[in-house]
């Protein structure tokens, strides 16, 4: 099957204030793939994804130059181009991080949190979405019952897995994963890798991982980060 | 370190048992009289004999309770530009202006009241001196704010990074994100705000003094002037110890302590609450 391309990422530096986190990255993503990105702890892994999503903004003395072109609409798009809305960068590309991180609010409101913000919120149609959503990462027989509770009642497994339902409810079109399974027991992880493949057919994933052995069950590419350069953009 | 603590801790309680102890031992006339509850209820008209507090109270709830409906939206927003909404230069600026005003004397802001504000309520209400509730209500949030922002600014700044970005990452504006994770996440620190204002509010004395009017009545607008708990005490203080108007300064005091206990509580509560829902 031929894949598109998603996301071009050309000559992209990132520093925080006079330390260069990237250097003049280049580096294509095929949509329908899962893209490891390996290599040692703070190089910059974690701040190659938020460029993706352009989350770096909120931190302090960041500095990005270069392009990154995602396509949208079969047309390809400049995110850091004025003209690119934030708020819809942000529903397409979809972000889970390393720490579960439940908003403080019931499991049903961090799930629909999403869709209050883009004004989309008729009440059925919510709660369709958000079973919808927690059954796509098999969090709903656990929670069913228990939707009004504060999401930051469930374990760690669950509040992984709430959160990216929650990051699945608009159902974007590339995933960026930082270390989703770093925090969770061994079955647990094993139920993120199933979900990333699954994920897989209607998005497309970047995870950074530090497990060698997920990213030889899960990943199509794998390319290492280190000094600030990105290497080994061959697919596997 | 540790004994030192515990030493200052022991004295501040002493302290303030004593100083309850004290007031009810020179209230004890009120008390075998049968007059202190009867106080409470009754009008101030020395000249039937009767020294109620009954328009003080009034005076005392109404004030402080119309200094918070107006300083609170006011410390809300201040409070959220000093924890994020803001540029970062901007709200340095606003921290350190907060933390300035927390140092200027009340009587200060007595006397832009009375050279400011006063004639401007007068000319608003085209009627009376303009020394009324509103005044000094107005007066008073403004006084009472700093205490109000520091708080909340503060309960904001504890919401995590993490949890902020989260809500970042889904596509939340910077006021969405204020509106709808901070917000709720800060419900303690906003009610504890609440209460220290409140507190604050109840035990001014110099803004109610210099600018509410002083009239020994129950209020009936916004443009009534009136008179606090802690106006009459600085009024009535100067008048003979073993005169019937002397003894129901214990009685005030006892009513402010009395208040000021029942918001400590109410933060206790609360703090209660919300540990056992986290």
């Amino acid at each position: 099957m031929s894949r598109m391309e998603k996301i071009r990422i050309d000559d992209l530096s990132f520093a925080y204030g006079k330390r260069t986190i990237l250097n003049r990255v280049e580096a294509r993503f095929m949509e329908n793939t899962i893209t490891a990105i390996t290599g040692p702890s703070g190089q910059g892994k974690s701040s190659f994804l938020m460029v993706l999503n352009r989350l770096w903004e909120t931190i302090p003395g960041a500095h990005v130059t270069g392009r990154v072109n995602i396509r949208f609409d079969g047309e390809f798009r400049d995110i850091h181009h004025r003209s690119m809305p934030l708020t819809r960068l942000r529903r397409t590309v979809g972000m889970v991080f390393q720490t579960p991180n439940p908003l403080p609010m019931s499991v049903a409101g961090n799930v629909a949190f999403p869709l209050k913000l883009a004004g989309t919120g008729k009440r059925k149609n919510t709660e369709e979405r958000v079973e919808k959503a927690l059954s796509r990462v098999h969090l709903w027989d656990e929670v069913k019952d228990r939707l009004k509770d504060d999401a930051r009642k469930l374990s760690g497994g669950q509040q992984q897995r709430l959160c990216m339902a929650r990051a699945l409810v608009f159902e974007p079109e590339i995933l960026l994963l930082d270390e989703p399974a770093s925090s969770l027991d061994a079955k647990a992880a094993a139920g993120i890798e199933d979900l990333m493949l699954e994920l897989k057919n209607t998005c497309t994933l970047i995870v950074v991982s530090h497990s060698m052995d997920q990213v030889r069950r899960t990943a199509d590419r794998v390319l290492t980060l280190e000094s600030g350069e990105l290497h080994g953009c061959e697919s596997s | 370190m540790k004994p030192f603590f515990f030493i200052s801790a022991v004295i501040s309680a002493c302290v303030s048992v004593c100083i309850v102890l004290f007031m009810i031992i020179l209230g004890l006339p009120l008390f075998r009289e049968g007059l202190f509850f009867s106080m409470l209820t009754s009008p101030w008209n020395p000249s039937n004999g009767v020294f109620g507090l009954y328009p003080m109270i009034i005076g005392t709830l109404g004030i402080s309770s119309l200094a918070l409906v107006f300083g609170f939206p006011l410390s809300l927003g201040t409070a959220a530009l000093i924890s994020g909404l803001a540029p970062k230069p901007l709200a340095a600026v606003l921290r350190k202006t907060v933390q300035a005003m927390t140092g200027i004397p009340t009587v200060v802001y007595g006397f832009i009241g009375v050279f400011l504000l006063v004639p401007l309520i007068r000319n608003l209400a085209g009627e009376g001196s303009g020394m009324c509730i509103l005044s000094s209500a107005l007066l008073l949030s403004v006084l009472i704010s700093p205490t109000m922002i520091l708080t909340f600014s503060d309960t904001f700044d504890q919401v995590p990074v993490k949890t902020r970005m989260a809500a970042t990452a889904l596509g939340a504006t910077p006021v969405q994100t204020f509106l709808w994770v901070v917000l709720p996440a800060s419900k303690k620190g906003l009610v504890t705000g609440l209460i220290l204002g409140m507190g604050r509010a109840m035990g001014d004395t110099l803004i109610a003094l210099m600018i509410s009017g002083n009239a020994i009545a129950v209020p009936d607008s916004l443009f009534s002037p009136a008179r606090t708990l802690t106006a009459h005490i600085a009024l009535v203080i100067a008048s003979d110890f073993d005169s019937p108007e002397f003894k129901t300064l214990f009685a005030c005091g006892l009513v402010l302590y009395g208040f000021t206990a029942l918001s400590t509580l109410a933060v206790r509560a609360i703090d209660t609450v919300f540990r056992s829902e986290s």
